[in-house]
């Protein structure tokens, strides 16, 4: 046997852990790890957009700041313009095209407010002032934008974006305007930068070097636009600022980097990323210490399991209210379960189902155990048989047959209660009995006297008796076969000695059975070697004065043996069913030797009641008619009184059948067997045959005379013939004679002969006959 | 000195032996008529030299802070009275090339004047209320006249043969705000033109 290895270090029991474990940890792992890349992906996206929001947000507000800043700036030129061009004494120079005067005021203008450009526009286009670094262009555009009405806004002049403000001087009609500019220099746009939270790299550019794409599309600001420069990505917006004149639009561009703006929330990503990488670190573990804790009551559920196909009784500890533990508790239930219904299938092995007891193969085992007990005192066997248990099954039924059967067993228990009791099998018992000083006689009467009380089964008051063959350890077997098998001898034996009576093994009865055994193996052998051979012995008919008949007579004549008695083989071949080939076998003999016969004679057939229960024998009776051509009313068959004894409702049917074919039946041995006269009345038998015990008292006995009278008046009264068997002397006869009798069969007559000599017998008797009834 | 303007015109009239009149219909681009234009006239034959005036007379009244009329026609040489029917005080003044004058800050009910010996167009302000604004023509030729609110004028007692026609309107985007052509004049009887002028759309 193999060594088992405690569970948790087999080697099976490992793989089966860390399969499971490995597949929990990748599963869980796997989705951990998802589940950490979707935060950190969704929230990189989340900061991204939040950024690109705040930038945006951040543009606005920084556009509108500079729209501010710059409205204030222009507004505050304005003003300073709108109050110098209102100046009486300037707008009488401005009329009077005092150039000095002009120039000196706008000097000393430009000085006080800082200003880049300070001039007086003619409305004819001349300019008086500074104009400072205007090109033929700029000075077109301006006096355009001044004759549109602008007043305000930003230019680009010389290249560089200006802050124009414009006054008209009246005079009181309209005789030019006062304009003062100052550069949007880096350092205003600078100052803008400061004011909002984002550096936006603000700057002014003309409309036409902006890309399509920034441009605002029908007033509307356009979205930002994403750029790369030197590997960055930078977010672009155009917006609108408001422009002096309408020609050359100016932009305010803001711009900022999303790859620096997303360099500050780097540490978040980072942080975000070690503490995924941390919790899935955190959840493997969780998920080895669930797993161990779900894999090791499943590895003891396994080993039990292993455990229990070994045959062992195992159950595993509860230890859980969960999913597991239920297992756990079905697991054990089913253990139960299994030991309930192995004990269950073995009580049914070794007992009978019927009554509880021991059945054939515990009584062998129980023998067994006996011999190797080696007890000194020994041992008997003792086998039981119920006398005419068939006749209760048949006329009762099974059900109370089966109950029978249990109150047997309850009283051969009660009887014998030191006794292993067992059933055989059908109304088969066997006790073992140890020798115990009460002798086995005792024990066989007392159980004979407990099964000789009538039964009361089923409202059926019935019964029964036993026959019991006895056979004692160690003498007479030397194992529990070689028992058995002799106390079935001895029992044979009892039956045979009548019924209710018990028999002890003897050493003959053992040669007895060998002796059976080997005739009844020749018998086998004798149909197919021919040693059968049907012989005649003839029928007188006293009226007709001349042979009617016919019986067929088996013999068997063995090369050994010799001739071998009916009386000793019928019986074997009865009881081993040789009986049907054989008759079978006789059945077509006689009808082949009877077609070679005057018409007249007809040939009477012995049909066993073996063969008259076989549901072939219809069959086989037209077959030999049919193959030897012999009419059926030549052929007569002769049953016994016993086929009455038992079921006389299904002999009736089968002896009606056998008439229909056109046999005919006769009676044998009557008077001898089974004494009811009903079953005359109930089947027209066409003869009876009274016994030759009746024929051998006739000198002897006047009763014998009067019974053979009795017979013959009743078979003459129901048109029945009668024949006298075992007729021996000339006396006899004379007795039948005179009864009137009307055939008689016997030594008188003839010896049974040989088929080859009927038809010499058949002359000799027809003129013997003659002499007879002569004399 | 105050002379009847019938009896100016019934003298300058009467010269040459026949006259034709010059009918003239002043519109915007838009067609619609512009009122206080000022039309003049040179003839050919040329003008007679003084001894003219016109109707109204050379009164530039200051009435709810405005000049009134708003355009006024003098002969050269004439003298323009001012006077204030507000309640508050003016500060008249020019800065046109004919007539360079101030008015300092004169009341209610007082009248100042001035003597216009130049023709050309004085453009009149007031140094206390911006939003005033007159023109007085200083013309050098009988034949002048303003368009009415239908925008029309009529000059009569042309003598036969061609015209200068100038038309002048402060807004008008021109030299000295003038248009200028040449109309012939018939011996009698009146010719009709309709001058149309480029103004700045109204703001």
């Amino acid at each position: 046997m193999r060594t088992r290895l405690p569970f948790p270090t087999s080697r099976w029991a490992i793989a089966l852990s860390s399969r499971l474990t490995v597949k929990l940890v990748l599963f869980y792992g796997a989705m951990f790890a998802a589940a950490a890349l979707l935060s950190l992906w969704g929230t990189r996206e989340a900061i991204r957009a939040n950024a690109e929001q705040t930038i945006i947000r951040e543009m606005t507000v920084g556009s509108s700041i500079f729209d501010r800043i710059a409205a204030m700036q222009i507004e505050q030129l304005h003003r300073a313009g709108e109050v110098l061009g209102s100046d009486f004494g300037f707008r009488a120079a401005a009329a009077t095209g005092d150039a000095p005067t002009i120039e000196s005021a706008l000097d000393s203008l430009a000085g006080r407010l800082k200003l880049n450009h300070a001039m007086f526009v003619a409305q004819d286009g001349t300019i008086t002032g500074k104009p400072g670094g205007f090109t033929p262009r700029d000075r077109e555009r301006l006096i355009a934008a001044l004759n549109e009405g602008s007043e305000t806004g930003i230019a680009r002049w010389a290249g560089e974006p200006h802050m124009v403000a414009a006054a008209p001087v009246k005079a009181p009609m309209l005789i030019g305007w006062v304009v003062f500019a100052r550069d949007m220099n880096m350092a205003d746009l600078r100052a803008l930068a400061q004011l909002s939270t984002a550096d936006l790299h603000p700057r002014i550019e003309p409309l036409a070097q902006v890309p399509p794409n920034l441009r605002p599309i029908g007033g509307r600001v356009a979205a930002p636009v994403q750029m790369t420069a030197d590997g960055e990505r930078i977010l672009v917006q155009a917006r609108p600022v408001q422009n002096f004149g309408s020609g050359d639009a100016q932009l305010l561009v803001l711009e900022y980097s999303l790859t620096q703006a997303m360099q500050s929330y780097m540490p978040i990503l980072w942080s975000l990323l070690v503490f995924g990488l941390l919790g899935l670190l955190v959840a493997l573990c969780g998920v080895v210490i669930a797993s161990r804790s779900l894999t090791r009551p499943i590895l003891a559920l396994a080993a039990a399991a292993r455990r229990v196909s070994e045959g062992e009784h195992v159950e595993v500890p509860v230890e859980t209210q969960d999913e597991i533990g239920l297992l756990a508790s079905s697991f054990n239930t089913m253990v139960r379960d299994i030991a309930t219904r192995e004990r269950q299938i073995a009580h049914m092995a070794f007992h009978d189902g019927l009554t509880g007891l021991a059945n054939r193969t515990l009584l062998r085992e129980q023998l067994a155990l006996s011999f190797q007990s080696g007890d000194r005192r020994g041992f008997a066997l003792f086998c039981l048989d119920l006398d005419n248990f068939k006749s209760v099954n048949d006329t009762l039924g099974h059900p109370t047959g089966d109950a029978l059967l249990c109150e047997v067993a309850a009283r051969l228990s009660a009887a014998c209660p030191t006794g292993f009791v067992a059933r055989l099998g059908g109304d088969e018992f066997a006790i073992i009995v140890r020798r115990d000083g009460t002798s086995e006689t005792m024990v066989a009467r007392a159980l004979i006297a407990a099964l000789a009380e009538p039964f009361a089964v089923n409202g059926h008051r019935i019964v029964v008796g036993t026959s019991i063959g006895i056979a004692r350890a160690p003498q007479d077997g030397e194992d529990g076969i070689a028992l058995l098998k002799n106390a079935d001898l001895a029992l044979y034996r009892a039956k045979n000695d009548g019924k209710g009576s018990f028999r002890f093994f003897e050493a003959a009865m053992d040669a007895e059975a060998q002796e059976r055994r080997s005739m009844e193996i020749d018998l086998h052998e004798a149909l197919r070697n021919g040693e059968l051979e049907l012989y005649f012995q003839p029928l007188f008919g006293l009226s007709q004065n001349r042979v009617t008949a016919f019986e067929a007579l088996l013999r068997w004549n063995h090369p050994t043996r010799g001739m071998v008695s009916p009386v000793d083989f019928i019986p074997l071949a009865e009881e081993t069913g040789l009986i049907l080939p054989i008759g079978e076998w006789v059945l077509h003999e006689a009808c082949r030797a009877a077609r070679t016969w005057p018409d007249h004679i007809r040939v009477a057939v012995n049909v066993s009641p073996v063969q008259f229960r076989s549901a072939s024998l219809n069959s086989v009776i037209l077959q030999a008619l049919a193959s030897s051509g012999l009419p059926p009313q030549q052929l007569e068959l002769e049953v016994t009184e016993s086929l009455f004894i038992e079921n006389v409702e299904a002999t009736l049917a089968s002896l009606h059948s056998l008439r229909a074919l056109g046999v005919r039946v006769a009676l044998d041995d009557f008077g001898t067997g089974y004494s009811s006269l009903s079953y005359l009345r109930s089947f027209p038998f066409d003869k009876l045959k009274i016994d030759r015990s009746f024929i051998i008292d006739l000198q002897a006995n006047n009763g014998a005379t009067a019974m053979i009278k009795a017979i013959t008046g009743l078979a003459d009264a129901l048109g029945i013939e009668t024949t006298a068997e075992g007729v021996e002397t000339i006396d006899q006869l004379d007795i039948l004679r005179k009864q009137g009798c009307s055939q008689i069969q016997g030594f008188y007559f003839s010896r049974p002969i040989r088929a080859g000599a009927v038809a010499d017998l058949i002359r000799e008797l027809d003129y013997q006959e003659q002499a007879v009834q002569a004399a | 000195m105050r002379i009847p303007v019938p009896a100016l015109l019934l003298f300058a009239l009467s010269a040459p032996a026949s006259a034709g009149s010059l009918d003239l219909r002043i519109v915007d681009q838009a067609g619609k008529p512009v009122p206080d234009a000022v039309v003049t006239v040179y003839p050919a034959g040329g003008v007679p030299r003084g001894g003219f005036s016109f109707t109204p007379g050379p009164v530039m009244t200051q009435e709810n802070i405005a000049f009134v009329p708003h355009v006024l026609i003098v002969p050269v040489g004439a003298t323009v009275r001012f006077p204030n029917h507000d309640k508050v005080r003016h500060h008249v003044y020019s800065f046109s090339k004919p007539a360079r004058f101030e008015i300092k800050l004169f009341g209610k009910d007082e009248t100042r004047s001035y003597t216009f010996t130049t023709a050309g167009t004085v453009a009149l302000g007031c140094n206390i209320h911006d939003q005033m604004s007159g023109f007085i023509k200083v013309v050098d030729t009988p034949f002048a006249a303003k368009t009415n609110a239908a925008g029309q004028a009529s000059i009569s007692g042309l003598a036969l043969g061609t015209a200068q026609v100038t038309v002048w309107h402060p807004s008008l985007r021109a030299k000295d705000n003038e248009q200028k052509s040449v109309v012939p004049i018939p011996a009698s009887g009146a010719v009709a033109r309709t001058v149309t002028l480029i103004l700045p759309a109204l703001r």
